[in-house]
């Protein structure tokens, strides 16, 4: 497939702790992501899934180090980019859509001012045509009444109509990628289902690539075209999701799939990831990081 | 006294409870209540778990603290092993608490940083009296952290030691240390990883098997309750809408929110067109009763507006708004009816209509305009503009305003009246007969929209009735009392499209056999 929007290649970050290098946080991460496709990054909590999304936006803690590797996106090498170029490119090529709509929303700033800034900044609108093209961006996501929800405050707004607004936010600039951070965590089950159903509406009309980062191997299932398991900060398996849905070659992937409770099986079909599923990945990645250690 | 079978533990009869709303109090006096709870059903016997389920704003929690009696309920009665405790003073809910304990969703919060494990443990048995030594006290929590498998070491480590999902065994360890009969667990795994979540679900099923607890398990997650469960309950706005063994509910739903919340659920399968699919939305077995029920009528000072008013006071409905173009003009019709100036083709009245009227159950469309004019001979198209203006744009904008009220509301229901003129066009009223197609073209079309959202749409189609709309139209005209009664019936029956008289009925038949004579037909008549 042509049209890569994402690569990243054979990323390491570690954690720093004064002039020593820590354990690793990322260990030869590689992962493409295509023009218009959705790929789906699945890990559990401290698997490292969230700082792949933010060593692309260039938001890693202070505290973690990028030790190797590259990201290219768009043909823009992002590890090491100075600040002042990646302001231009974050909101512009890539944007976010984070997981609670609620802390990301500025309280004390009207709906319409958040979402306007992005385009006056960026494409250098008018605050008319900035406002206009909210509108119309509030009516693609199939927000009633758009012109009083641009006047409204963030609290005045429920958790769905919030991510509506944010997805609209991320689409803004049409930016070729969009990293989409656990975006329907928050919700209910059926407001989950709408939101997933504009997502991918609105990537088809836009054809944007977007990073999907979850915990939840069903919403993978549903929404994306390839996936990557991550564990210990290192990718397990990847490849396309009808592939590993079907047949997963991994036992961390097959444990995962075995551990996720569903409604349509009794309970006895449940069993927990087996503890030396774990135990050889940490080794795994433990045996990786005196490798390195040994390297430099 | 009623009867309660030995092996019931926990009963909720007819459970009522509400809350002050301060977001809608007036300056003075007290805020207006809101029922969370608008009464439960619910039994527990021995050895059963039991899940609830339900979206955020359901009165899931509002239920588990009421079985705990940590909210003392508005009304109802709660029984436990068929003993009354819904009103019980402090000292008796005290020696009752130690059978009934809680395991909570958040294990950071729940468990107090600077004590140890041991202690927080230990805690319940101490406060209580089971144990007043404290050693044996913290014997016995040792014990109950070994029963949820946390070694003896980890009675003397600290909370933030701990991760989360040892965390949460402490407080599963704190919950059975009592040894209770009922143990209410709400949304403890929902901030858990897949893996650590299959341990405690794993862990929570065998000590409720090995120690015969009943067990309350609230959860938004339906996959969960599966796992864990015997029984689920499904719960929406303050109200069971199902209930059954699990495979029951899940395997074949009754109702249409559960079939909705089930389809919901992104199983970790291949299944291309979940995205786009929509649940099956079975007919309720019953429609809407307008008793008790608050209902806005557009144009409802004369006419069928009229007849509607005074059948839906006859059939008791708890409130009427009669939308009239000026308000005065419905004389003195009764305390529950109160007049709304409501011209439909005004942007402001109807905003305004939604503002007023945010409690209506059913909206009746029944506003509408007839200028018996031709399309093609008549001076311009003025006419033909207006009725679409009013017949057509007034009812889309009724329903476009008052949708999500009803929805709020549920069950919610809108009538749109329409006319037979519709389905079968009258020369000598064509423009009349274009508008009603295109609003028997939007009935229908909403109707599709709205099921999803538990709306029902019905679409009147009446012939001639005895109106001053149909002053100049010749031949047998129906009583407008009749036409209303009809349509009501129809409601409570679930129909979709009525055709309240003889005439309409007979219409509609001919169309159906046979389109084309019957329209030739109707020709000759006019």
């Amino acid at each position: 497939m042509s049209n890569t929007v994402l690569t990243i290649a054979n990323l390491h970050a570690e954690l720093r702790a004064g002039r020593k290098t820590g354990p690793g946080i990322l260990r030869n991460v590689s992962l493409t992501v295509h023009q218009g496709e959705m790929h789906g990054l699945v890990g559990e909590s401290g698997a490292g899934k969230s700082m792949i999304a933010r060593a692309i936006l260039g938001i890693l803690p202070r505290s973690i180090l990028i030790s190797d590797g590259s990201i290219d996106c768009l043909g823009r090498q992002m590890v090491g980019l100075a600040d002042s170029d990646r302001r231009k490119i974050l909101g512009r090529d890539i944007s976010l859509i984070p997981q609670d709509p609620l802390t990301a929303l500025n309280p004390a700033r009207r709906i319409g001012a958040q979402m306007t800034d992005v385009m006056r900044l960026h494409l250098g609108w008018s605050r008319a045509r900035a406002h206009d093209a909210a509108l119309a961006l509030l009516n693609e996501v199939h927000i009633r009444d758009a012109e009083a929800v641009l006047r409204r405050y963030p609290h005045e707004l429920s958790g769905g109509m919030r991510q509506r607004v944010l997805i609209a936010t991320a689409f803004a600039c049409e930016p070729k990628l969009i990293i989409a951070d656990e975006p329907t965590t928050a919700l209910d089950v059926t407001v989950q289902k709408q939101i997933l159903r504009l997502l991918r509406e609105m990537q088809n009309r836009h054809g944007t690539a977007i990073l999907l980062v979850t915990h939840d191997l069903g919403v993978v299932a549903k929404m994306c075209r390839s996936l990557s398991v991550i564990h210990s900060g290192m990718i397990v398996e990847q490849g396309e999701v009808s592939d590993i849905v079907t047949r997963p070659e991994h036992a961390f992937t097959r444990a995962l799939f075995a551990a996720t409770p569903r409604y349509d099986r009794p309970a006895d079909a449940l069993s927990p990831v087996p503890g030396e599923v774990v135990r050889e990945l940490e080794e795994k990645a433990a045996t990786f990081d005196r490798a390195r250690a040994g390297l430099s | 006294m009623s009867v309660t079978p030995a092996d019931m533990l926990i009963e909720a009869r007819d459970l009522k409870m509400d809350f002050p709303d301060h977001a809608a109090k007036s300056l003075f006096g007290a805020p207006p209540r809101t029922p969370v709870l608008k009464g439960i059903n619910l039994s527990i016997r021995v050895g059963e778990s039991v899940g609830i389920v339900g979206e955020s704003g359901s009165g899931k929690t509002t239920l588990g603290r009421c079985l705990l009696r940590l909210h003392e309920p508005t009304a109802g009665q709660l029984l436990f092993s068929g003993s009354d405790y819904t009103h019980i003073d402090r000292s008796a809910l005290q020696s009752l608490r130690p059978q009934m304990q809680m395991i909570f969703q958040d294990p950071h919060s729940s468990l107090n940083p600077r004590r140890r494990i041991g202690a927080i443990v230990a805690q319940p048995l101490l406060a209580s009296g089971i144990e007043t030594d404290r050693r044996q006290a913290k014997t016995r929590a040792i014990e109950a952290l070994q029963r949820t498998g946390l070694g003896e070491e980890f009675a003397d480590r600290y909370p933030h030691e701990l991760s989360g999902g040892q965390r949460q065994r402490v407080g599963i360890a704190r919950a059975i240390v009592c040894e209770p009969k009922f143990i209410l667990a709400d949304e403890i795994v929902s901030g858990l990883d897949v893996s650590t979540q299959a341990q405690i679900l794993t862990l929570l099923r065998d000590l409720q098997r090995e120690m015969g607890l009943s067990l309350a398990f609230i959860s938004h997650d339906l996959s969960v309750v599966r796992v864990l469960c015997d029984r689920a309950v499904v719960m929406l706005q303050g109200e069971i809408v199902e209930e059954g063994r699990c495979e029951e509910v899940f395997d074949a739903p009754r109702s249409n929110y559960t079939r909705q919340l089930i389809d919901a659920v992104p199983l970790p399968d291949l299944d291309d067109d979940w995205l786009i699919r929509e649940p099956e939305i079975q007919k309720e077995e019953t429609g809407m009763d307008v008793k008790g029920k608050t209902v806005l009528v557009t144009g409802a000072n004369r006419g069928i507006g009229r007849a509607y008013v005074e059948e839906l006071i006859s059939r008791g409905a708890a409130k009427i708004y009669a939308g009239v173009r000026e308000v005065g003009s419905m004389g003195d019709a009764g305390d529950s009816v109160q007049e709304i100036k409501i011209d439909v083709t005004s942007p402001a009245d109807v905003k305004a209509a939604e503002a007023a009227c945010g409690d209506v159950h059913i909206l009746i469309n029944n506003s509408g305009v007839n200028t018996n004019d031709h399309l093609i001979a008549a001076r311009d198209a003025g006419d033909a503009r207006t009725e679409m203006e009013t017949n057509y744009f007034g009812t889309l904008e009724m329903c476009r305003a008052f949708a999500p009220v009803l929805e709020k509301n549920n069950p919610g229901a809108i009538i749109n009246m329409l006319s037979i003129a519709g389905r079968a066009p009258i020369p000598l009223m064509g423009s009349l007969s274009a508008s009603k197609a295109a609003l028997y073209s939007l009935t229908q079309s909403i109707r599709a929209e709205l099921a999803p959202k538990g709306i029902q749409v019905v679409g009147v189609l009446p012939g001639a009735v005895d109106t001053r709309m149909t002053e100049n139209f010749p031949g047998d005209k129906a009583a407008p009392t009749d036409i209303v009664k009809a349509v009501l019936d129809g409601l409570a029956s679930g129909e979709a499209d009525v055709y309240p008289d003889g005439m309409s009925a007979g219409i509609a038949a001919g169309l159906a056999a046979d389109r084309p004579a019957t329209l030739a037909e109707l020709a000759g008549y006019v």
